[in-house]
């Protein structure tokens, strides 16, 4: 037995894209022991939302959590009040929440992939992707009038309205980025470089991905077939718009890769889906309504399944109101897909975790 | 092997990004913006203050009644639920210009601080102020009736 190193890592670092903390025990360069501090970004949103907002600004508080995902947040919210509310959203603002979370999906995954490639000692390919992701930034602007915080899902419905002409870039767009697509996806999988770094690096197997109820792009990567969209059909109708599962088996960081690339492709297909058969009818119920129970809500964000919890008791402030955010289900994979690792191999690790802390730890 | 080749090829392209402060960059037509305020059109409901989610929009109001808009274009999130919530078409709307930098003179967020209780405050003395004057009428016009009716009952007795 070599002599055991204690190496942190964060909260501020050079690899990581987020505050967190790792505390590697190394031997001989490989990990054997890993602790995780994931906590360093809590702003206490969730005792604002009950206490100074009321329950209709809290939308556009809990959009806030989140810069990456700040549509599904938006979104879980508004379904959750919804459900207090007892009130239907139309079909048009359904399937234009679909849109924009599809949309937002395609811009996260493709910042995940460039982050592992440069995490894994490859710059050139994270410009290229991150000069392909541009174009789902300024559609989103197009839809909802700014490239981060989209506003677009309020408590009844949408707030914005998908015009024909920016319905019309989109196709377009799109059209023009799946051969840049197939591109990334012939350089993910074929490159040699990029696959020593990647292939069989931070594996979890399937029945570890089981036992640690691991969720999102991280699961089904492992082969664990977990995906929000295709379990809830009451409040999105996913499968009505083309949703199709994506598994791999390997569990590595180039499976994870894999998952992502491919579900890009899913994802793609299900906004020109939506485009071509937009129903049309109202944005938004309207209610004077007060929220009243308690309800939960669960909803596929980029990273994972998120879950929302909320009470109301009858006035315009929330009782409570509760956020699970799927990288906090994912910690305890995380700590277990560096066992055994090169010390060195763990930037990339982390990239292709996707860790999002701001939602962890709201 | 392909992707070195590819990344020679780049080599001699044209950059992808924009010069952005010498170029514009990528701007929708409908840009979420600064929040426009008509102020001829405002029926003063004040249900824009009410619905704005960070408190960028507050009325203050003189002891003649007459109420002043303010709008801190720093703390809003150009979200536009005041805009929606507006029951008056045209007295708010959202432009398309991005909100331009905070210069230090301006002294935005401090003014806004001090600026926002003293508002909420100028309308809670001219309700209390409203309230007394109320008040006082009421209590004028008792005193009045009290008086007519007992001029009325002295004239009735005299007769």
């Amino acid at each position: 037995m070599g002599k055991q190193y204690e190496i942190p890592v964060g909260a501020q670092h050079i690899a990581l894209l987020e505050p967190l903390h790792f505390k590697f025990t190394t031997e001989n360069e490989k990990i054997i022991n890993t602790d995780a501090n994931v906590y360093y970004v809590h702003r206490g949103i969730e005792l604002a939302c009950c206490s100074k907002f009321k329950f209709r600004q809290v939308s556009f508080v809990v959009g806030r959590v989140c810069g990456l995902c700040s549509i599904s947040h938006t979104t879980a919210y508004s379904q959750v009040a919804e459900k207090l509310l007892k009130i239907e959203i139309p079909r048009r603002a359904k399937y234009l929440r679909m849109l924009i979370i599809e949309l937002d999906r395609i811009h996260s995954h493709l910042l995940c992939l460039s982050h592992v490639a440069e995490n894994s000692g490859f710059e050139a390919l994270f410009m290229k992707t991150m000069q392909y992701r541009e174009f789902s930034m300024e559609l989103l602007e197009a839809v909802c009038g700014n490239r981060i915080q989209y506003d677009f899902s309020i408590v009844g419905g949408v707030s914005r309205d998908l015009k024909p002409q920016v319905a019309d870039s989109i196709i377009s767009r799109l059209k023009t980025f799946m051969p840049q697509l197939d591109e990334l996806m012939d350089i993910y999988k074929h490159n040699w470089t990029l696959s020593l770094k990647n292939k069989g690096v931070g594996a979890i197997t399937k029945q570890q991905a089981m036992e640690l109820n691991l969720v999102g792009p991280f699961a089904r990567a492992a082969g664990l077939a977990v995906d929000v969209r295709n379990e809830t059909e009451d409040l999105l109708p996913w499968k009505e718009v083309g949703f199709e599962m994506v598994t791999e088996t390997a569990g590595d960081v180039y499976s994870r890769n894999m998952i992502r690339l491919r579900e890009l492709y899913v994802s793609i297909r299900i906004v020109n889906n939506i485009i071509n058969g937009l129903p049309e009818g109202d944005l938004i119920t309207e209610t004077k309504a007060f929220p009243e129970g308690e309800a939960t809500v669960r909803l596929e964000a980029p990273r994972g399944e998120l879950f929302y919890y909320a009470k109301g008791n009858k006035t315009q402030v929330l009782e409570r109101l509760k956020i699970k955010a799927p990288t906090f289900s994912n910690v305890a994979g995380m700590v277990k897909g560096f066992e055994g690792n090169e010390y060195g191999s763990a930037p990339a690790i982390i990239a292709s975790y996707d860790p999002c802390l701001s939602c962890t730890a709201r | 092997m392909k992707t070195f080749f590819k990344a020679l090829g780049n080599l001699v392209k044209k950059p992808v990004t924009t010069k952005y402060p010498f170029e514009p960059t990528f701007k929708p037509d409908d840009y979420r913006g600064l929040i426009g305020f008509e102020e001829s059109l405002c029926i003063w409901c004040r249900r824009c203050e009410a619905v704005c989610p960070p408190g960028a929009i507050v009325f203050s109001q003189d002891m003649e009644g007459k109420q002043t808009y303010h709008y801190n274009r720093a703390v809003c999130i150009y979200c536009g639920e005041c805009v929606r919530a507006c029951p008056k078409e045209g007295a708010l709307f959202q432009t398309a210009e991005p909100a331009p930098c905070a210069l230090k003179e301006e002294n935005i967020n401090n003014a806004w601080n001090k600026l926002y209780p003293e508002a909420i405050e100028s309308r809670e003395l001219y309700a209390a102020e409203k309230k007394r004057k109320a008040a006082e009428k009421a209590a004028a016009d008792k005193a009045a009736a009290a008086a007519k009716k007992e001029s009325e009952d002295n004239s009735g007795a005299t007769a």
